[in-house]
């Protein structure tokens, strides 16, 4: 029987106790993951994104809520009966076992006969690229082959379910890189149904259909890679994912999804407010809104040369190569970063000029001050 | 707030439901504890306070009134804290010359087989040999023609306990001071230190938990200690455990026995108590960052090192000439009166100590084998799930092991003389008297290792679709074999030589080594003895050989990996 959602969280809660009270790991959070979708759970260390993957995986129960995989309630089943896979941060292999035993340790576990482990093992084992290494054991292996072979282990038992907490933090820049795409074709080669745990926000943007955003044991937002850049919902996702200039404005204007403030030298921004339900916007005339600007959304002018904009001094200019990043200073002495793209010949704003910058208001957003 | 604690509570008792496993074994060790460790020490406490079926202190008061008592009571008291603190101070020095001297690698590895040799010898070894070498007819008396000497007495007692339990601070002052960082030493003399600034105020600060620790140990063991005050002690020199052994063998006087016994185990208590704090204080040598290149330690200041090499060398040499001279004393006819070679006492100990040869080594097979299990068990139940009462049930495991042998053995004697217990004179009395004394080191080098061990590695086996049990045998016992074995090595050591306990317990049916060593002693068959302790110390000797050898098998493959996985984190 196929559900129509591989995992069900229901007003899922984690209370520990704590020196004298309890503490909400994880406070009511609500999802449903389709068939063959890549989740990731992102957030701060503490924010709850790993209590929920181990409730999800059955290490931990619930202090109350359901969890339910492939429609089925599944919140007190242990964890050996789930028909789940889950790969661990530190990949967790049995150092007294070789690779093939390593990998062939659920099947046996599960009672399949020789034949049929040799043969699902030597093909999981081909598809994460470590085919004849069966013999080694785990301490001959690189961390990126030990990471593969964590991974081999878990798809042999073909699970309907991945779960993966933090798989590529142990591994150098380069290698994390690499093993993210590697990573991300394997799950849609097998069409397999993950939920990743990671508090890197670049790897969640790369990797994910959809992104759960935590912090404090609750759901922030949940939404696609680009509707979080894009239409953060809430000044921490603004500000943990990528990177943003949070500049508050008062508002002198809102329609039902623009909101027009007040710049300091003068002039009018007008912006989508991000929390608008298409009728109307929280924010109203006079109170003051937070505008999200991206620091690529941030123009940076000779002042002389331009005509307007908003006037600010340059603090640092970094060449980046493809880019130059500016932390410049306005008027009212708040700072603003800004990252222009560098084109052969540009010129490049020192340090102490005078500059003027030009915000790019359709790839803004407003947001309450909270 | 008091519903969250309602709903945890709930969730432990579902806990317990979704691991049936857990549950069953819960249940099994906790009768376990109680026939064996809980109802021994509650009878005990009974014969001692409750007088016609009411609560009285008219026992103690009884037993207190003897001046010869108080005197024990003093005695054992003083004995146990002066050889507290020459054990700890010998060991010291015996750990600084193995970790912080150049003396060469033979030579260190002769100090550490010296400190192995009373450790894996019955525990009268040094007071025979000492009776031998200053007893009457002493070997040193007449080599010295020294007359009117007497070892028996306080001097006596102390010098065979001291040589007897200085190896245990030994080991736990060698460890931690291996454990120190040679950085610090780098660090200090680099600041302009000199070598006894920096052993002052670097080294001797950091072992002070090792030294607390082996203080109390050693001040835990001689107080415990049967054997060594029985026969060096005398009549002018009464302790405790000999006095409580005296009054239920010679007087059969359980009560006056059980009250004496309380009085042992006031003090035992507390430097078990005492000890669990000292180590439960967390030890700042481990943090001792990230080093870079290993360094050396820097060794000792001149002076030190000559003290040091001369305690040393006089120690080891007394300590190889006392086992020399119970060698030698195996083959004399009469010790000191007709010193012809014979192999007699050899044939007699084949011959009529058959039995206790054969009996000891069941008993110490059956209880290493139980005990070992045992120890794995409630190890990793401790370590590794959290259940209601786990504190209450982790003291429980060792109490049997903190109390005194004497205080365990009078408790048995008057837990299991009577239906349906009935147990006296059976091997079971034997074996249960071993298991839940000696499988404490076995517990505790397991959970030192399982804190090693990821509990990833647990979890990933049960994600992978193992249950509970698979995954112990599978993963975890597998990894934890090293430290398992050790501890079964002990317990064997242990089952071998102990005596103070067991000395109740023995029957016509089941006799020990041991005690044929105490007959022979107390007949004053001194060659006997001797021949009885070389053929037990052998035997021990060959059984910890191959212990130590499967510990490096089980050891050699995948250690280091599983270290890496561990530090990992």
């Amino acid at each position: 029987m196929s559900s129509e959602f591989a995992l069900e969280l229901s007003d899922v809660t984690k209370i520990f106790a704590k020196d004298r009270g309890e503490f909400r790991a994880v406070d009511n959070v609500n999802l449903q993951v389709r068939q063959g979708e890549m989740v990731v759970f992102l957030g701060p260390s503490g924010c709850g994104k790993t209590t929920t993957l181990r409730m999800v995986a059955g290490f931990e129960t619930p202090s109350s809520g359901a969890i339910r995989i492939q429609g089925k309630d599944m919140t007190t089943v242990p964890v050996n009966k789930r028909g789940i896979g889950f790969v661990f941060q530190n990949y967790a292999l049995f150092p007294h076992m070789s690779v093939f035993k390593n990998v062939s340790y659920g099947l046996k576990a599960r009672g399949e006969g020789v034949e049929a482990i040799r043969n699902k093992v030597s093909a999981a084992l081909e598809l994460v690229g470590l085919s004849g290494s069966g013999d080694k054991f785990p301490n001959q292996l690189s961390g990126g082959e030990q990471q593969r072979v964590a991974l081999a282990r878990v798809i042999v038992m073909e699970p309907s379910l991945l779960l993966m907490d933090e798989p590529l933090s142990n591994l150098d820049a380069k290698l994390r890189l690499h093993m993210r795409t590697e990573i991300r074709k394997l799950q849609k080669h097998l069409g397999i149904t993950c939920m990743y745990v990671t508090h890197d926000q670049a790897e969640a943007l790369t990797m994910a259909d959809r992104i759960v955003v935590m912090n404090r044991g609750k759901v922030e937002q949940v939404g696609t890679p680009f509707d979080l850049y894009n239409a953060p919902r809430s000044l921490f996702v603004a500000d943990f994912i990528g990177q943003a200039n949070i500049v508050k404005l008062p508002v002198v204007a809102v329609d039902d999804v623009n909101v027009t403030a007040a710049i300091p030298e003068g002039g009018t921004l007008t912006a989508r407010c991000a929390v608008s339900d298409g009728e109307c916007t929280p924010l109203r005339k006079g109170d003051v809104a937070a505008l999200i600007v991206r620091p690529e959304s941030v123009g940076v002018e000779f002042a002389d040369r331009a005509e307007k904009g908003i006037r600010a001094v340059v603090i640092s200019a970094i060449f980046g190569g493809s880019d130059v990043e500016y932390q410049v200073r306005l008027a009212d002495g708040s700072m603003v970063k800004a990252s222009v793209p560098y084109r052969n010949g540009m010129d490049i704003c020192r340090e102490g000029s005078r500059v003027s910058l030009v915000i790019e208001a359709a790839n803004c957003v407003f947001l309450p001050v909270t | 707030m008091a519903e969250g604690y309602r709903g945890m509570k709930k969730q432990r008792f579902v806990l317990l439901k979704k691991d049936p496993a857990l549950f069953s074994t819960l249940v099994i060790i906790w009768v376990l504890f109680g026939i064996f460790i809980f109802l021994p020490v509650f009878r005990l406490l009974l014969a001692a306070f409750v007088v016609d079926g009411k609560p009285s202190f008219a026992n103690l008061a009884a037993v207190m009134k003897t001046s010869y008592n108080i005197r024990a009571l003093y005695g054992s008291l003083l004995l146990a804290t002066t050889v507290g603190i020459s054990g700890t101070v010998l060991g010291y020095i015996f750990a600084l010359a193995v970790t912080r001297t150049t003396l060469p690698r033979w030579g260190k590895n002769i100090l550490s087989a010296i400190t192995i040799l009373p450790l894996i010898s019955p525990p009268f070894t040094s007071s025979i040999s000492l009776t031998l070498a200053l007893g009457p007819n002493g070997m040193l008396l007449q080599l010295f023609g020294i007359e009117n000497f007497t070892i028996y007495g306080f001097w006596g007692t102390w010098l065979s306990e001291t040589l007897t339990y200085f190896p245990i601070a030994f080991m736990v002052i060698e460890a931690i001071l291996n454990t120190m960082s040679a950085n610090l030493d780098d660090a200090a003399l680099s600041l302009g230190s000199t070598k006894w600034r920096l052993f002052r105020t670097v080294t001797v600060p950091l072992s002070l938990p090792g030294i607390a620790n082996s203080f109390l140990l050693v001040f835990g063991a001689s107080l415990a200690d049967f054997a060594t005050p029985l026969i060096l002690g005398g009549h002018s020199f009464p302790v405790l455990p000999t006095e409580a052994y005296l009054l239920i063998t010679g007087l059969f006087d359980l009560k006056g026995g059980a009250s004496l016994s309380f009085l042992l185990l006031v003090p035992a208590l507390i430097v078990f108590l005492m000890q669990r704090l000292v180590l439960g204080r967390k030890s700042f040598v481990s943090v001792t960052g990230k080093s870079g290149a290993r360094t050396v330690f820097s060794g000792l200041p001149v002076s030190l090192s000559v003290i040091i090499g001369i305690v040393c060398t006089i120690v080891s040499a007394f300590v190889i000439y006392l086992y020399a001279i119970i060698l030698w004393g195996s083959f004399v006819k009469v010790w000191s009166v007709n010193n012809t070679f014979t192999w007699e006492h050899y044939a007699y100990v084949f011959q009529h100590g058959k039995k206790a040869i054969l009996d000891t080594l069941a008993i110490a097979l059956v209880s290493t084998v139980l005990g070992s299990i045992l120890g794995i068990v409630i190890g990793y139940v401790t370590q590794r799930k959290t259940f209601p009462g786990k504190r209450f049930f982790e003291f429980g495991s060792l109490l049997n092991y903190a109390l005194p042998g004497t205080v365990v053995g009078i408790a048995y004697i008057i837990a299991f003389n009577q239906r349906p217990l009935l147990l006296t004179g059976t091997m079971t009395i034997l074996v249960a008297a071993y298991v839940f004394r000696y499988y404490a080191t076995g517990i505790r080098a397991v959970s030192a290792s399982l804190e090693q061990i990821d509990p990833a590695l647990e979890e990933a086996s049960l994600s992978l679709g193992a249950g509970s049990v698979r995954t112990f045998t599978h993963v975890t016992i597998p990894l934890i074999m090293p430290a398992v074995l050790s501890g079964t090595r002990y317990l064997f050591i242990h089952c071998m030589t102990a005596i103070s306990a067991t000395i109740f317990l023995v029957s016509v049916h089941w006799t020990l080594l041991t005690t044929r060593i105490l007959e022979s002693m107390t007949e004053l068959q001194f060659s006997q003895a001797s021949a009885f302790s070389i053929v037990l110390i052998l035997i021990v000797f060959a059984g910890d050989a191959i212990m130590r050898g499967l510990i490096k098998l089980s050891s050699m493959k995948f250690h280091q990996s599983v270290r890496e996985v561990a530090h990992h984190e």
